[in-house]
């Protein structure tokens, strides 16, 4: 039955390779609307690493011209006056590289014998706690820090995992700039689960996390982490004290969760443009096949009414039509997946081979579906025909 | 072996009702060669759809042997049609897709227990009959009219069934070709001892036949 199916399909090619094209674009196109989702909700749902309800930060812009200990002596002042806040839980300074914000610096290398690129954070010693990192090996920077005969860093487990893969990291160095900006080494005393400080949308690169003492003049981004269910006049305090014990006026508080909303809308936007495409090209799929196979069957009446007569059941009748629909689909999806495998070979995009695969296994899936619901009534209503009433027709 | 008792047949349309057969009681013998004539629309077609269970009677009941027929649609009436009856129609009905020796095939296809090789080798076998052997791998398209039927014979032949219903087998033919078909029918009634009943509007052809049924106006009139 399967081969005599396979015998009309190949003699009807003509006919059925506007249906073979409907499903081969269709297939198509869903597969780079489905690469396009799939890659950036699987980095949509990868973890962040850090908070951000709750999180405020101020940038204080501070010149690099000040006096270093007028700036030492300020900053001390500024998280003393915070952690008597009783608003505030804790509060920490980092450079300018923070979530959200835009900003990177980037250093990389290949003195080590491995070939790398990370971002730095300057971080001082509060902050793993107020922006509620994980570590996972080793511990955060402590004040004793200041001492080290090296610079101490913690790296992302991404880092760990490319490029000290299976060996012992913590007190371990390595050439982090060959500028020389850190000293010769620095020395590695823990490692963070994740920091994918960009966005929601942004796949994490490696990070390296560089102790700045909270006096030091290079860290000005100040973070504030505020307790639970805060007053609407919190925001108001906290910018009448940063202010004066600054004396500046040039900062502004902002609200890290609002950035991360801010910062994924440029995404979420053409996404659900995209999304609501595909979904109106389901339903003009859908509504093409059905069109196609609801004539296809009608005009197939006096054969369904032959076979009938020369004993075959309904059951087989309805069999004949779907096999006959499914058999195109399937030669249509793998001619789509022949060229769809293209992509993760020839990695004509910088997105990871995994989203391909799963873009291929869904748009296939989604169009195999798609062919079975729209096949399943005309192949009913074939099934439903009265052999003596067709056979009379013409 | 077939036996129509009281059968009728109404169509209902919004506007009109038309009694297509009026209470046929009919007993068809093995190896018998019956021909069936009447003016235009008197229920020829439609009683020998009935007789070969593609069509329900509005009232009366068929038996073929001891069984009676309750459902037209089920899996047994199916397999019995496919094992026992051969069809022939006036214009052939053949599927244009398929090759000849595709659409000879085509009953064996629903039946259960033969393989690839066996169902060419009969299909062969049953071209070889009607002398069209050598046009196997040709397309319906690219046949005459007399070639059709004869496919559509061999068709009808293929599973060996024991009854063959023929409505105006030769109707689209010339002379010459109505011939022929007629031979072959002739044949596969004399010595293979197929039932025939065969429709047709031509005299010469009935008289060669065992037993002739008029109808007129849905009814039996000799
Ligand atoms: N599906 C149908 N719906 C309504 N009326 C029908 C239908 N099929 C047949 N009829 C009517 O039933 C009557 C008998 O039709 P049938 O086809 O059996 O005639 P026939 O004797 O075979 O005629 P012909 O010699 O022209 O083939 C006709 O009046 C026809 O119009
Ligand atoms: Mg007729």
């Amino acid at each position: 039955m399967i081969k005599h199916i396979f015998t009309l399909i190949w003699n009807k090619k003509k006919k059925n390779f506007l249906l073979f094209l409907e499903i081969f674009f269709a297939f198509m196109i869903m597969f780079a609307v489905f690469a396009f989702i799939i890659s950036n909700m699987r980095v949509y749902y990868s973890p962040l690493g850090f908070d951000t309800e709750n999180i405020w930060t101020a940038s204080l812009r501070i010149p690099s011209s000040s006096d270093s200990t007028e700036v030492a002596q300020m900053k001390t002042l500024l998280l003393q006056e915070l952690n008597t806040m009783p608003e505030v839980e804790s509060a920490s300074f980092s450079g300018l590289a923070f979530p959200f914000s835009g900003n990177t610096w980037s250093t990389g290398n290949n003195d080590n014998g491995f070939n790398f690129q990370t971002c730095i954070f300057f971080s001082d010693e509060h902050y793993a706690k107020t922006a509620g990192l994980d570590i996972i090996e080793g511990r955060w920077f402590t004040e004793e820090d200041k001492n080290s005969k090296y610079f101490p860093v913690l790296i992302t487990k991404k880092f760990r995992e490319q490029c000290f893969a299976g060996k012992p990291v913590l007190d371990s160095l390595f050439i982090l700039d060959d500028d020389g900006d850190f000293g010769e080494f620095v020395k590695i005393i823990g490692v963070v689960d994740h920091y994918k400080y960009h966005g929601e949308f942004a796949e994490e690169q490696l990070g390296t996390f560089v102790y700045t003492p909270s006096t030091s003049k290079d860290t000005y981004v100040a973070h504030i982490r505020m307790k639970n269910g805060v007053q609407p006049d919190a925001e108001e305090k906290l910018n009448k004290l940063i202010a004066s014990t600054t004396k500046r006026a040039d900062f502004s508080i902002r609200k890290l969760e609002q950035r991360r909303i801010q910062s994924s809308q440029s995404t979420w936007t053409p996404m659900i443009a995209l999304m609501s495409i595909s979904g109106f090209l389901i339903i003009n799929v859908a509504l093409g096949l059905f069109g196609v196979l609801w004539y296809n069957i009608s005009k197939r009446r006096s054969e369904i009414g032959l076979r009938r007569t020369v004993g075959a059941t309904r059951a087989n009748i309805s069999f004949q039509f779907i096999t006959e629909i499914i058999m195109v689909t399937l030669i249509g999806i793998f001619v789509g997946l022949f060229f769809a495998a293209q992509f993760p070979i020839m990695k004509l995009f910088d997105i990871e081979n995994i989203n391909y695969y799963y873009a291929m296994l869904s748009s296939a899936g989604v169009i195999l579906l798609l062919v079975l619901i729209c096949a399943f009534y005309p192949s009913r209503q074939a099934a439903m025909v009265n052999p003596a009433m067709v056979l009379h027709e013409d | 072996m077939i036996k129509l008792q009281n059968v009728s047949k109404i169509y209902r349309t919004k506007t009109i009702e038309t009694v297509a057969l009026n209470n046929i009681n009919l007993e068809i013998a093995e190896g018998e060669f019956l021909s069936v004539m009447g003016p235009s629309g008197c229920g020829k077609s439609t009683m020998l759809n009935i007789m070969g269970l593609i069509d329900e009677p509005s009232e009366g009941s068929i038996s073929i042997g001891p069984n009676t027929i309750k459902d037209y649609n089920g899996k047994p009436i199916a397999k019995f049609r496919n094992e026992n009856l051969g069809f022939i129609f006036q214009s052939f009905h053949l599927i244009n897709d398929l090759s000849v020796i595709d659409n000879v095939e085509l009953p064996l296809l629903y039946r259960s227990g033969i393989n690839g090789k066996e169902r060419r080798a009969m299909a062969e076998e049953a071209l070889t009959k009607v002398g069209l052997k050598n046009r196997m791998k040709h397309f319906p398209g690219q046949l005459s009219g007399g070639q059709k039927q004869r496919v559509a014979i061999a068709r009808a032949i293929v599973g060996k069934p024991s009854i063959i219903l023929a409505d105006e087998p030769t109707g689209n033919l010339d002379s010459v070709m109505g011939n022929e078909i007629m031979d072959i029918l002739l044949d596969l009634n004399q010595n293979d001892k197929t039932t025939i009943i065969m429709v047709t509007h031509d005299e010469t052809m009935a008289r060669k036949t065992n037993r002739l049924v008029r109808l007129f106006d849905g009814s039996q009139v000799s």
